[in-house]
Parts: structure tokens; C-alpha cells; sequence
């Protein structure tokens, strides 16, 4: 009972909402091109992108906010070329997302060799990290006050961000053109919506969020910057991704799953498990809901596979099975 | 001018396009591209010694990316090759230091065992993908930093040789792979590769099962109504993927390490992938491929002394070759190349 104690209390609330911050940002930018129908691989190398740029630009700045433009403007550069060969030139979307993600691997080592002369990780140099904001009327709420009041200002960003999207799909036209791209485009064309745009569109804003999620990671989460950093979280938002469909609150409870055994295993650290086994959880956690939650989905991709093999029968009556 | 042909010339535009960026990004990290150049050709073809070091580098490349190929054929991607690689290298690792053997056995239990370890890794994956299409790229993907942590696991915790080093005890000399050269640690491991490119491009253009399964990944609904069984071609195209992927790193360590440790060969199984890829799914053109991908591995080993640019370098240069592949063959296929369409993993 006491070891239960001990492994859960408040602390392990505010480390669980710790670590769920950067996934959900960047699982929060996911959302925009899988609604969109876009098959993202790359949040990873945004992400990595994003937490080198924002500490380069805090660095030559010494503001940690001109830092967090910077790690913005890289991730959208890298959300543009994804979108200008996907989308223009329709080349395949998981080529294109590894390859960045190894561009962005080996870019990161490259600069920070070339700017800073040393590999690894790279902190001080007048690295200054985001304030933590405290909420005035905490004091008064007592345990709870204690939960949700300290954060640097990316994680209150990440949690607001969730009802925000979950209007903006329900109320916004932008909303609602993605998720028709998504789901119908032969209906947005016929509605002249442009198919293209609104592609362009959701991507760049995956980008502005993959972008907050890295900056948050060497600015909020710590104040440095370590070589691949971002260390499988994009992959995993990608997992959380196909599960959840998208969905602003699906997204948050896979986030939530995630932080809490990311939160969990650092704390079994202390309790003297190896540290490889620990770090292995939360891979292992998304790797489990993957797999549970497409076992689950079952009937309905049955249901699609005969319905499409169905299309295809009707189309062309004889088959083309020898070509 | 022939499609093959044309395809061909499209590829050395690309593969232009991208040096000429990768040119700019040496200039971004203050270095001369020329002199790069220079430095990384020498590095990888200046003494028989080097010629072999890219041999070396070029081995465990092109058997990841014969397992790519399997699976890319098939209209699949294994990128958990790297996970395999190291499941693999560890368990023949195991195989070679715990218990004693004639020669030839010992090595040939060694690489089996490696295979079989990389199949097992990939067999939930491949069940699921199979079984209820759950996406291979994002569960491979995230099995890769399981494998990895793993091995380390076992290595440190409890296979860890007495003394300060992170690493396992060394082999028996009976598992070595051996060496072609006196002067080179470059092994037999090399005609492992080889063979196998020969072995699966027979299987995919003689065979009628390599017929299928090239069938399924052009169109798998037609494939399906044609009468072959998807499911289970996909589970078993899956299953020896991962077993060519974990054959590739009991080669890795039965001819060049000798021993496991952190850090085993990191980088190749993405290496084969993109090597796959480039080569567009076909093994022999892999071989060429893994050559380019050894020879940049090689050269880069000198880059790192001879100048400041971090060898991390070339695996920019080879993102940029892959993103300028990707786009340029669609400019062909826009011009009306209608063949080009349904694969899911053609550029």
C-alpha cells in the first residue's frame, strides 16, 4: 500500500501532464492532416527540427520567445517541402515522410557540430528556457491548485488547444472543408472546394504545431538540446493518430495513456528497475493500444474492404486480374 | 528513348538535383563541397584497404535491403529492419559465446538462430497487419526503439563481460564469419549478401509464388480476387523479411564485431530501406545501391578526420537523393505513365 502510495499522488499527476504536453501538441498538429487525408510520418523530424531551431534561435536572440518563431518557421519549412511532394507531386506519402525525418536527423547533428563544434547535446551557451507561469488563484485550491498551476505556457497551449479543435472541426468552414477532403474528396470537388489548398492548409498548420511540440521539448521540457531528441515521440503521435481517427478527444486520452506511463516508468527508475526496461514502456504502451485498437476496429475495415472490393466488381464486371 | 531507359536518365537528373542541394547544405556547415567530395572518395576507394572498408560498410546495407525488398515487393514496408538487425546480432552474439562448436556448425547455427530472432520480432506486426491491416510502418517503427533498448538490456544487465566495457563476452573462434582479406575485416558475410540479391530476384521473376506476390503489391484487391490468399502471403512475406533483417545483423556480428555492445551497427537497416527504395524494390539493383550507400558510409569515416563537417552529413545527402527520387519519377508518371499508379510504395 505504501509502495502505491508512494508511485501515485500529485506529483505523478504533474509529471504525467508534463510529458503528455509535447506529444499532444504534436499529435494536435497530426489531427490537421489526418482529417485532411494525409498519412503524416514526418511529425517526427518537425518536431526535431523545431527543438534545435528554437534553441538556436534563443541562443543568438536570448529571447526564448523569438526561439519558439524559430522552431515554428524550420518545422514549416519542412511541412512545406512534405506537402509540396505529397500533395503536388504525389509522391508516396511514407517515402517522403522517412526521408525527412532522416534529413532532419542528420541536419540537426550536422549544424550543431558545425555551429557549436561538439556532438551530443548542447545546453548554457545563455540558453534560456520558457518562464513558468503560475496561476494567481492556485494557492487557494490546495492539492489541486497544486496540478494544474507551474507549467511553462506550451502545456496550457496543448490542453487548450483540445476543445479549441474540437469546435473548429464542429464550427469552423475550414473545419469542415478538411474533414470533407478527408473523408469525400470527390464531394469537395464537386463542391469546388480546392483539394489542393486545403491539403497545403492542414499541413502547414501540423507544422506550426509540430514546431510549438519541439520547442517545448528543448525550452520547456528542459532547456537543451540532445541529438534525436524527439526520441519516437512522433512516431507514437502517428500510432495515436490512426487510433483515435484524428479526434481532438480521442487524441487527448491516447496522449493522456502515454504521459501516464511515461510519468509512470520514470518513476519506477527510482524503485531501482533497469533503466533500458523503463524506457521501453511507453513504446510498448503505444505498440499495445495499436494493436488493441485495430483488432477492435475489425468489423468496420471489413466492412469498408467489401464494400470497396464490391465497387471494384461492379466497375468492371469481367476483372482485370491478369494486368 | 525506351521507359527503361528514360527511367534511368530520370534518376541521374534526380540524383543531380540532390547533390547540388547537398551541396549547399556542406556550404551551410562551412565546408567546401569540392573538397567533401574529394575527401569522401578517397575515403572510400583510395587503398585496396579502403576499397575493402566499403565492402565492409556496403554488407550489412545491402542484406537489410534485400529483407526491404521482400517486404516492398509485397506492397509492405518493414522499416523495423534495424530492430531485427539488432535482435539478430545479439542473439547470434549469444549463440557464438555460450557454448562450443565444430567450425562451420557453429557459424551456421549462429546466422540461423540470428534469422529466426528476426522473425520472431517481426511476427506480432506482421499477425496484426495481416490479420486486422494494422499499419506495419508505425508498429516496426516503434518496435525498432524497443529492440534497441532490449539488446541493451541483456547486454548490460546480464550478459555484461567482467570488466569495465558495455559489452557482451567475445565469441568463440569456431562462430567467426571468415575473413576474404588478411588486411580487412571484410568477411563472407559479403557473398551472404550476394547470393541472397541473386536468390530473391530469381525468386521474383522465376517463380509463380514470386509472381504473386509481385501481383499483390501492384494491386492487392485484383491480386485477392485472382485468387491468391493475402492474408497469409502478407504474414509470411513479413516473417521472412524479418528473418533476412536479423540474418543481417548475425553477419554484423559473427564477421565484424565479434561481440555485442551498445550502439551495434546503428543506422543500417534504415540504410537498406532507403537502399531498397532507391533501387525500386529490386534486388539487383539494390546491390548497386548498397554500394553508393557503403561507399558515402566509408568516405564519411575520413570526412570526420580530414575535415569539420560531422559525418552525419551523407545521411543528408542520401534524404535529399530519396526527396528528389520520390518527385522526379511523378513528373514522369504525370506524363502519363499509367503503369506507375496502384503500388502503395512506388515513388
Amino acid at each position: 500500500m505504501e509502495i502505491l502510495e508512494r508511485l501515485f499522488n500529485a506529483t505523478l499527476v504533474v509529471a504525467m501532464l508534463r510529458t503528455t504536453a509535447p506529444i499532444l501538441l504534436v499529435s494536435l498538429g497530426g489531427s490537421f492532416t489526418t482529417k485532411a487525408g494525409i498519412f503524416n510520418i514526418g511529425l517526427e523530424g518537425q518536431m526535431l527540427v523545431g527543438a534545435f531551431f528554437a534553441v538556436i534561435g534563443t541562443i543568438f536572440t536570448g529571447s526564448p520567445w523569438i526561439g519558439v518563431l524559430c522552431g515554428v518557421a524550420a518545422a514549416l519549412v519542412l511541412a512545406f517541402i512534405f506537402a509540396l511532394l505529397v500533395v503536388t507531386f504525389r509522391a508516396n506519402e511514407v517515402v517522403v515522410g522517412l526521408a525527412l525525418n532522416i534529413l532532419a536527423s542528420g541536419m540537426t547533428i550536422s549544424l550543431l557540430k558545425a555551429i557549436f563544434g561538439t556532438r551530443g547535446s548542447i545546453f548554457g551557451h545563455g540558453l534560456v528556457g520558457l518562464p513558468i507561469i503560475r496561476l494567481p488563484f492556485a494557492k487557494e485550491l490546495g492539492p489541486i491548485g497544486q496540478m494544474i498551476s507551474g507549467y511553462t505556457p506550451l502545456v496550457y497551449v496543448a490542453f487548450l488547444a483540445v476543445p479549441l479543435l474540437i469546435l473548429f472541426y464542429k464550427r469552423s468552414r475550414l473545419g469542415l472543408y478538411i474533414r470533407v477532403v478527408g473523408e469525400k474528396p470527390e464531394a469537395a470537388e464537386a463542391l469546388g472546394i480546392s483539394i489542393t489548398k486545403i491539403r497545403y492548409t492542414a499541413s502547414l498548420i501540423c507544422g506550426v504545431l509540430a514546431g510549438l511540440a519541439g520547442a517545448h521539448l528543448s525550452l520547456g521540457y528542459t532547456t537543451m538540446f540532445t541529438e534525436n531528441m524527439s526520441s519516437g515521440r512522433g512516431f507514437m503521435a502517428v500510432a495515436i493518430l490512426i487510433f483515435s481517427n484524428g479526434d481532438p478527444l480521442k487524441i487527448l486520452l491516447g496522449c493522456l495513456l502515454f504521459g501516464f506511463s511515461d510519468a509512470l516508468s520514470l518513476r519506477l527508475q527510482t524503485f531501482g528497475v533497469s533503466s533500458y526496461l523503463v524506457l521501453a514502456v511507453p513504446y510498448l504502451v503505444a505498440l499495445a493500444a495499436l494493436f488493441a485498437l485495430s483488432y477492435r476496429a475489425r468489423p468496420r475495415i471489413i466492412q469498408e474492404t467489401l464494400a470497396s472490393m464490391g465497387r471494384a466488381l461492379s466497375v468492371k464486371p469481367n476483372g482485370t486480374a491478369g494486368s | 528513348m525506351s521507359d527503361r531507359l528514360s527511367a534511368i536518365f530520370g534518376q541521374l537528373i534526380a540524383l543531380a538535383i540532390a547533390l547540388a542541394m547537398g551541396a549547399v547544405v556542406i556550404l551551410s556547415v562551412k565546408e567546401s563541397p569540392l573538397h567533401v567530395l574529394l575527401t569522401l572518395i578517397d575515403g572510400a576507394f583510395g587503398s585496396p584497404e579502403r576499397i575493402a572498408g566499403t565492402l565492409l560498410q556496403m554488407t550489412p546495407i545491402l542484406i537489410c535491403g534485400i529483407a526491404a525488398c521482400v517486404s516492398l515487393r509485397g506492397g509492405l514496408f518493414n522499416i523495423g529492419i534495424e530492430g531485427q538487425l539488432f535482435l539478430g546480432g545479439f542473439a547470434a552474439t549469444w549463440v557464438g559465446f555460450s557454448f562450443a562448436l565444430p567450425p562451420v556448425l557453429h557459424v551456421l547455427l549462429g546466422l540461423a538462430v540470428a534469422a529466426f530472432a528476426g522473425l520472431l520480432w517481426i511476427a506480432i506486426p506482421a499477425f496484426f497487419r495481416a490479420r486486422f491491416q494494422t499499419n506495419e510502418v508505425v508498429s516496426t517503427i516503434l518496435a525498432n526503439y524497443v529492440a534497441v533498448l532490449l539488446t541493451s538490456y541483456l547486454t548490460i544487465n546480464i550478459f555484461k563481460r567482467p570488466g569495465g566495457q558495455p559489452d557482451t563476452p567475445p565469441i568463440l573462434e569456431s562462430a567467426y564469419l571468415p575473413q576474404i582479406f588478411s588486411f580487412s575485416r571484410l568477411n563472407w558475410g559479403l557473398f551472404i549478401g550476394l547470393g541472397l540479391a541473386i536468390a530473391v530476384y530469381l525468386f521474383f521473376t522465376r517463380t509463380a509464388r514470386g509472381y504473386a506476390v509481385t501481383e499483390m503489391g501492384a494491386n492487392p484487391k485484383f491480386a485477392e480476387y485472382g485468387g491468391i490468399d493475402i492474408k497469409r502471403q502478407t504474414f509470411v512475406l513479413l516473417l521472412v523479411s524479418g528473418a533476412i533483417g536479423g540474418l543481417a545483423g548475425g553477419v554484423e556480428s559473427l564477421g565484424v564485431h565479434h561481440r555485442f555492445m551498445e550502439g551495434f551497427a546503428p543506422g543500417f537497416g534504415f540504410d537498406g530501406v532507403i537502399a531498397a527504395l532507391l533501387a525500386n524494390g529490386n534486388p539487383i539493383g539494390t546491390i548497386g545501391t548498397a554500394l553508393f550507400f557503403g561507399a558515402l558510409r566509408s568516405g564519411s569515416l575520413l570526412l570526420e578526420v580530414d575535415t569539420t563537417a560531422s559525418r552525419e552529413i551523407i545521411t543528408v545527402i542520401q534524404a535529399l537523393i530519396i526527396l528528389a527520387v520520390s518527385a522526379q519519377i511523378l513528373v514522369r508518371r504525370r506524363a502519363g505513365d499509367s503503369t506507375a499508379g496502384e503500388r502503395r510504395w512506388k515513388f
